[in-house]
């Protein structure tokens, strides 16, 4: 059984700037051979730092770009492999959720607007109001809420706004970038249970990529630490950060204890 | 060798910051923990003589024996790098991208303390070394956009401490950056503060990075400390209620699973709408009849601790009887 995403030995490179006319440009390997699985109601962490080859292994999974080597499957699909139409149609599964909520939103439409925009990129029609309600309601706001504009909104409501963008499509597998590391520490308890309900209410598998440790150890089952492109240690997330085998996670560690 | 006694900053729509006192002596390291709206960076503007036009300034602000409380720009320039210095979260935006590093270094040391180029150079390489940046040397030469987070940050203390300030004010100085950057960044500031005896005050809503940093600490919500005593005694059993809810908030390295956490209800309201009397009150969960209109004094809680809390003085009164 490969679960719900299969992420089969994939590896990224990119070209950069050439230094010189007479030799290749030089390129780097953002992410090196990179496995794993993640099923329905689970929740994955990535952890690394900027650098780590996090960010790039989401797009990978979203089907932003494509690996130079290995496979991304989805629900049994290799994403690499699907005609445009038929990525289209799969995106649906699957939604991300970014660390900028603000960023995200297109700040002179209408809320509503935005939240229903992953519905018209699958090419439906409409206005699209009672899925938007009903998305609303989800994440812990009224429906009214569509009607007005993001800087009406606290950072914290901004992000369950992102949130129900992301559920609208009822997706099976939630990405979540940094979701929570803009947050206040009040706002980020609120938006970490906010996730914890929704999986359990939808289904939802989770990968979440996260530079800390104890918001990970809250919300994950399993994390995977990564550093330069590489997987450098992995398993059940108490195990982990419990028993770590390697000196970077004990870094990491450090960074998120409160001393006393 | 500051000291602050009743400081309040008020704006056309009312106060942002109530009656504020601290203290920190040479080689004191002072964390100031607060949430957005909490007037945390406000309190650090004020310490610097930087508080946005539009708002009234009231209160005692000593430094060295010198009362800033009202003091105009030309005696705040005075004072500011020579005897205060401050360092922020971003450090590349607090850099001039046209200008070498070292000549940005060394720039004060010619204003305000009168040395040649030669000496001046020298000093700025003195102070790359001290705060540990690599290759100092060459660094000297090189643009901001040729370093990395942590060296920009680490150029930054090094600006910082060029004219031997007697406090450092530090407002989110490692929220940018990775966490083993920031680790070390936190380490460098304990270090110098030791051995410069110089003042820090470490403002951050990173409970983590404040908790190995400094000794005292200071909680602000809504523009009012709540709660102030030794960090590791705050940390291990906070009075206030709002200390106590950001605390249980926190999520934990020790969850090892998905833990639904303990939230503090509502979010912080416009700096308009919080209660005249505890700033807390609506989101407490803990309130009695006089929370919301009357401002709660400070209430003892150990030698040198004190929660500013209607609750704990009724449940001291109590105890007293």
């Amino acid at each position: 059984m490969s679960g719900l995403l299969a992420v089969e030995a994939v590896t990224r490179r990119y070209r950069l700037p050439r230094l010189s006319l007479f030799r290749p440009a030089p390129m780097l390997t953002a992410v090196r051979e990179v496995s794993f699985t993640l099923d329905t109601g689970q929740t994955l962490g990535i952890v690394g730092e900027s650098g780590s080859g996090k960010s790039t292994l989401a797009r990978l999974v979203m089907g932003f770009e494509a690996p130079d080597a290995g496979r991304v499957v989805f629900d049994g699909q290799d994403l690499a492999q699907l005609s445009p139409a038929a990525m289209r149609r799969a995106r649906r599964g699957f939604q991300m959720v970014f660390q900028d909520p603000f960023g995200s939103l297109d700040q002179r439409r209408r809320v509503g607007w935005s939240i229903a925009e992953p519905l018209r990129a699958q090419g439906l029609g409409g206005d699209h109001g009672r899925a938007v309600a009903q998305a609303l309601e989800q994440v812990g706001l009224r429906a009214e809420h569509a009607g007005r504009f993001p800087h009406e909104f606290s950072g914290g409501q901004r992000q369950r706004i992102a949130i129900a963008r992301a559920v609208i499509t009822r997706p099976r597998l939630l990405v979540a970038d940094e979701a929570v590391s803009a947050l206040d520490v009040s706002v980020q308890a609120q938006i970490l249970n906010l996730l914890m309900d929704l999986q359990d209410d939808l289904g939802l598998a989770i990968l979440f990529i996260s530079h800390d440790l104890a918001v990970v150890s809250s919300i994950c089952d399993h994390v995977l630490v990564m550093r330069e492109g590489q997987v450098l240690e992995r398993g059940p997330v108490g195990d982990v950060l419990t028993r770590p085998t390697q000196d970077y996670t004990r870094t990491l560690l450090a960074a998120a204890a409160l001393e006393d | 060798m500051i000291e602050v006694e009743g400081l309040s900053i008020t704006s056309a729509a009312g106060p942002i910051l109530r009656d504020v006192r601290l203290h920190v002596a040479a080689g004191e390291r002072l964390g100031v923990v607060g949430e957005s709206g909490s007037g945390k960076t406000l309190l650090a503007m004020s310490l610097m003589g930087m508080v946005p036009d539009g708002l009234h300034v009231t209160g005692s602000i000593r430094i060295d024996g010198a009362e800033m409380g009202g003091a105009d720009e030309a005696a705040w320039r005075r004072l500011r790098a020579r005897r205060v210095a401050m360092i922020f979260q971003e450090p590349m935006s607090a850099l001039n991208p046209l200008r070498r590093v070292g000549d940005t270094v060394a720039e004060p040391l010619i204003r305000h303390l009168g040395l040649s180029p030669r000496a001046a150079r020298d000093k700025a390489l003195a102070l790359f070394e001290e705060t540990g940046i690599l290759g100092p040397e060459r660094r000297l030469s090189q643009y901001p956009h040729q370093l990395s987070g942590g060296q920009r940050q680490r150029v930054l203390i090094a600006l910082a401490l060029a004219c031997d300030p007697e406090l450092l004010i530090a407002d989110e100085p490692t929220t940018a950056l990775d966490a083993n950057v920031a680790l070390r960044i936190t380490r460098l500031l304990v270090r110098l503060a030791r051995e410069r005896r110089m003042g820090l005050l470490f403002i951050s809503h990173d409970l983590a990075a404040v908790s190995r940093t400094t000794e005292r600490l200071m909680v602000m919500y809504g523009g009012d400390v709540v709660e102030t005593g030794a960090t590791a005694e705050v940390l291990r059993a906070p009075a206030h209620p709002y200390t106590v809810g950001l605390l249980a908030a926190r999520p934990s390295l020790a969850a090892h699973g998905k833990r639904r956490l303990p939230t503090i209800p509502g979010s912080v309201p416009p700096p308009q709408e919080l209660p005249r009397g505890c700033r807390f009150s609506g989101r407490c969960g803990q309130e009695i009849a006089r929370c919301a209109d009357e401002r709660p004094q400070p209430v003892a809680t150990a030698p040198g601790s004190w929660a500013a809390c209607h609750l704990l003085r009724a449940r001291a009164k109590g105890a007293g009887a």
